[in-house]
């Protein structure tokens, strides 16, 4: 027997739409949806870009100034070299200022005894705390000042300088005690030059 | 809330998830442009440093060049003789080849203030009685040879003989620190 389609559709009740349609505003998600796909990939692309560009610079500058640290060190390990090698040579020119021979010195004052006079002592000492400085001791057997002149006259051919000079004249003995610095005629040429 | 309502709620999650992935990138890629500002500020203060370092040494060189020079012509002489027992042969031999009348020699290692690059120096006590034109020709050419060497004190007086002096001379030999 056939059942017509009429029939079949008695069956089945009328069905009403399960759910109301949502408003209008949340209609809007999916689309809002699909938007902010895009809009994340746009902007993650970008800001994935400036990421690794950032990352390069970061890099190359902590290489650059690493290199730059230690170019710095290097520099200034060579200064501290040169500072200890200055030192060292102030050192030794303060040595090599406060060694200056003495036998010149020697030979001219022995040199400048007339023949009338004669030496009974003489004495050189260096200052302990500035060498340069010479103290002197003369004891001379003469009757006069005038040996003691000539002396000092042909020490200061040396370039050396008396200072504080004591003399005690008595019984045709003279002593004489003075502190003899010396006075390069190069550096007093060089500030000459310089004024 | 029907079935509709909660696919909205699950694709609106899906757009805060997708705000938040993106303000994760966005702060990522903030962070490393703070380093690398921080990095390029560091290499600027590195680049200043070393300019002034530079100068610095730059400066220190220009200034110190006579020294250096007058270093490189002595220290030679320095380090020549740099030890106690050397300085004393040295001097001894000195003694010995002028063939002087030696009364007495004594030898001591004496500290030297104020001076760190020579913080000792090998001091000789001598005593000669000898021809005048002899002690002083030996002592002239000893300070011409030794150029290092320091007569620290030096007493002439008459000899026993006439034309014999008595010489009492001090030496030091610098001793260049090791």
């Amino acid at each position: 027997m056939q059942i017509t389609e009429r029939q079949i559709d008695d069956f089945k009740s009328d069905r009403k739409d399960i759910t109301p349609p949502l408003p209008m505003v949340l209609r809007l998600v999916p689309l809002l949806f699909y938007c902010s796909i895009a809009v994340t990939v746009i902007l993650s692309s970008i800001f994935a870009i400036q990421f690794q560009l950032a990352v390069q610079k970061r890099d190359s500058h902590k290489t650059q100034s690493a290199s730059l640290v230690t170019q710095t060190q290097d520099a200034r390990n060579q200064r501290t070299a040169l500072e200890a090698q200055v030192k060292k040579a102030t050192d030794i020119q303060n040595w090599v200022a406060g060694s200056r021979p003495l036998e010149p010195l020697l030979v001219e004052i022995t040199r400048s005894m007339g023949s009338r006079s004669l030496i009974l002592d003489l004495r050189l000492d260096r200052e302990a705390e500035n060498p340069s400085q010479i103290r002197m001791g003369l004891s001379m057997g003469t009757d006069s000042t005038k040996q003691l002149d000539t002396t000092v006259e042909k020490i200061s051919t040396l370039n050396y300088r008396a200072f504080s000079p004591t003399q005690t004249l008595g019984r045709g003995m003279l002593d004489y005690k003075a502190t003899l610095v010396y006075k390069d005629p190069l550096s007093k040429k060089n500030e000459e030059g310089s004024q | 809330m029907n079935n509709k309502h909660v696919a909205c709620g699950i694709v609106a999650l899906f757009i805060v998830i997708l705000v938040q992935l993106t303000l994760w990138v966005k702060g990522n890629r903030s962070k490393v442009q703070d380093e690398a500002s921080a990095a390029q500020q560091a290499e600027t203060d590195a680049t200043t440093l070393l300019n002034q370092e530079r100068t610095q040494l730059g400066e220190l060189r220009r200034q110190s060049a006579d020294r250096i020079e007058f270093l490189k012509i002595w220290e030679p002489y320095f380090t020549a003789i740099d030890t106690r027992q050397s300085a004393e042969v040295n001097l001894s031999m000195q003694i010995k080849e002028a063939n002087l009348v030696n009364l007495a020699q004594r030898f001591e290692e004496s500290q030297v203030k104020g001076n760190e690059s020579i913080p000792k120096t090998m001091k000789a006590y001598l005593t000669f009685e000898d021809d005048y034109a002899r002690l002083l020709n030996w002592l002239g050419d000893l300070e011409v040879k030794m150029p290092t060497l320091r007569t620290s004190s030096v007493r002439l007086a008459k000899g026993t003989r006439a034309n014999d002096l008595r010489m009492e001379v001090v030496l030091e030999q610098p001793l260049l620190k090791q």
